[in-house]
Order: C-alpha cells, then structure tokens, then sequence
C-alpha cells in the first residue's frame, strides 16, 4: 500500500469537511433540524441551549449558505418564523457525517 | 465538541420534552370520565362526540399551553403516520367487531362467545381498555401510556374478583390519570414560562 496515497485520502477527507456546518453551534442546529421537519426558533433555544442571538446570527448564516429555509407567516394574527433544512442542507449534513466519520475511521491506533 | 451527537438521542429529546407537558394525560382521563358518564346515565350518543371534544380539547391545549412555552415544531411524517395507522386499525376492527356481533345477534340471539364477554365485563373492559392504552402508546411513543394500560389491566382483573360497581373503577382510574397529568402539566409551567420574545429577527 502506497503511503503516500493514504495520506492524500485523509487530507482529502479533512479539506471535504463543510465549514459552515463544523462551527459546534451550527452543527448543534443543523443536527437538531436534520431529526424534525421543522421548528422555530422558540424551540430550537430551548433544544440547544443556545441564546437567542446566537441562534438569529448562525441561522442566517446557514440560510446564506442555502442550507435553512427560513419561512414567515402570520398565526392568529402574529409574526412567526420557521426554519427547516433544505435539501442541499440534508445532503450536506449527511455528507459532513460521512467525512467526518472516514476521518476519524482513517486516523491511526 | 466534547460531546458525541447522537441523532437518535436529539430526536428522542425533542419529541419527549414536546410531550412532557401532560396533555395527553388529561386528554386521557378526560376519556375515561365521559366513558363513565356514557355508563352511568345510559348515554351511548355521549361516546360519538367524546372522540371529537378529545381532539378538539388536546389541539387546543397543545396550542394555548405548550406552543407558546417550548415553541412549535413540526415531527416528520413517519410519526403522523403511526397515528393514522393505529386510529384507522382500531376503527376497522371495532367497526367490524360491531357488525360481526350484530349480525350474530338479530340471527341468532345473543351468541355464547358475546354472552362471555357480557358475563365478564371487567375483564373485557380492562382487556379492551389496555389494549387501547398499547396502541395510544405505541402511536405517541410515549411510554407512560404503556403504564396505563398495565394499571388499566391490573384494577380490572382485580375488579372481576373485588366486586365494587364499575364506576368506582373507571373514577380511580381517570383520577390517577388525571393527577398525574396535572403534576406533568404544571412541572411543564414551571419549566417552561412563556417568553415575550418574538421570532421577528
């Protein structure tokens, strides 16, 4: 076995790896919003332990990035906003856990 | 992180603590209730909208008391498909079982199996009612539902030999249930006070 080889595969594997999604706070959203259909943001503080503000900034960042779709509406009269995953944030999320479990699987004992 | 994310564990917590709030629980013995009230007063037309007051009662307790606490969110289909899967079985089955022993009846008089049932009503009750109690719980996957049924199968096997009218059954029951749904229930206000932030960001 080339050694050069494997070591390609795992920086290859480590520079796979989603950004936007690694940052904790985000992955702790995207994880929450990748098991539900879809929440606001309400529950997803109480979910994550996280602070308002710090959901509101890293929301829209994952909305920058395409992967939450952020829905207003109006129930009995009040503003209400909703977020749930979009597929491109599914399929990222799903190949963030691939690349990172091949990192981890790929690092020596 | 720390901490491992486990997917199955985030799922199982957000669908729990959404149902922490013990609505089910009062929606539950308010059932019983109406059931021993249906009984009681000789009130058949009372089991027709108690379904329809039930689901009416826990659409509007989820919204005025758990929504604006824990915030909204919606589960994924496969579990509103469990729901529908267990209501459309058990409306087959007691449709059937309806027709089945009316037919058997206006042919031939009250047939000896139905006369069994009859004969031991707690056992068919507590059987019939823990039975539901398994598919509730297994449709909300909420496991103290699976409790009531035990308890629910224990007091009316206990009932068939402890001879005491069936109301005072159907009323501890619904007691218990409803206790404990109220515990639940104000543990959830505790836990959970309104907020005045808006999602308006």
């Amino acid at each position: 076995m080339d050694p050069n080889k494997t070591n390609d595969d795992e920086l290859n594997a480590i520079q796979n790896i989603d950004k936007i999604i690694h940052e904790p706070a985000r992955l702790l959203l995207m994880a929450h919003l990748f098991v539900i259909e879809s929440a606001d943001f309400l529950f997803l503080q109480h979910q994550t332990g996280l602070t308002w503000g710090n959901i509101s900034s890293h929301l829209r960042k994952l909305e920058n990035a395409g992967y939450v779709a952020v829905e207003k509406q109006f129930i009995d009269k009040k503003p209400h906003t909703t977020l749930k995953l979009t597929d491109k944030g599914r399929r990222a999320f799903k190949e963030y856990r691939k690349n990172m479990k091949q990192v981890f699987e790929d690092l020596p004992e | 992180m720390s901490k491992k994310i486990d997917l199955k564990e985030i799922e199982r917590k957000a669908y729990t603590s959404y149902h922490q709030d013990g609505v089910i629980d009062v929606t539950i013995a308010f059932v019983v209730f109406v059931f021993n009230i249906m009984m009681l007063s000789d009130m058949p037309w009372l089991g027709g909208i108690t379904g329809i007051l039930a689901i009416s009662f826990y659409a509007g307790a989820k919204k005025l008391l758990t929504v604006p606490r824990i915030g909204y969110v919606k589960f994924p289909q496969q579990r509103a498909q469990r729901i529908t899967t267990v209501t459309v079985v058990l409306g087959v089955l007691a449709f059937v079982a309806g027709i089945f022993a009316f037919m058997q009846t206006t042919s031939q008089g009250t047939p000896a199996w139905l006369q069994l049932l009859i004969e031991n009503y707690m056992l068919t009750i507590g059987t019939a009612g823990a039975t539901l109690f398994l598919l509730g719980g297994y449709a909300f996957k909420t496991k103290r539902v699976y409790a009531y049924a035990l308890l629910t199968l224990a007091m009316f096997v206990a009932g068939h030999f402890i001879i005491f009218p069936l109301y005072y059954y159907l009323t501890v029951l619904g007691t218990l249930i409803l206790l404990i749904g109220l515990i639940m229930m104000i543990r959830f206000v505790r836990k959970y006070p309104k907020t005045t932030e808006t999602a308006e960001e």
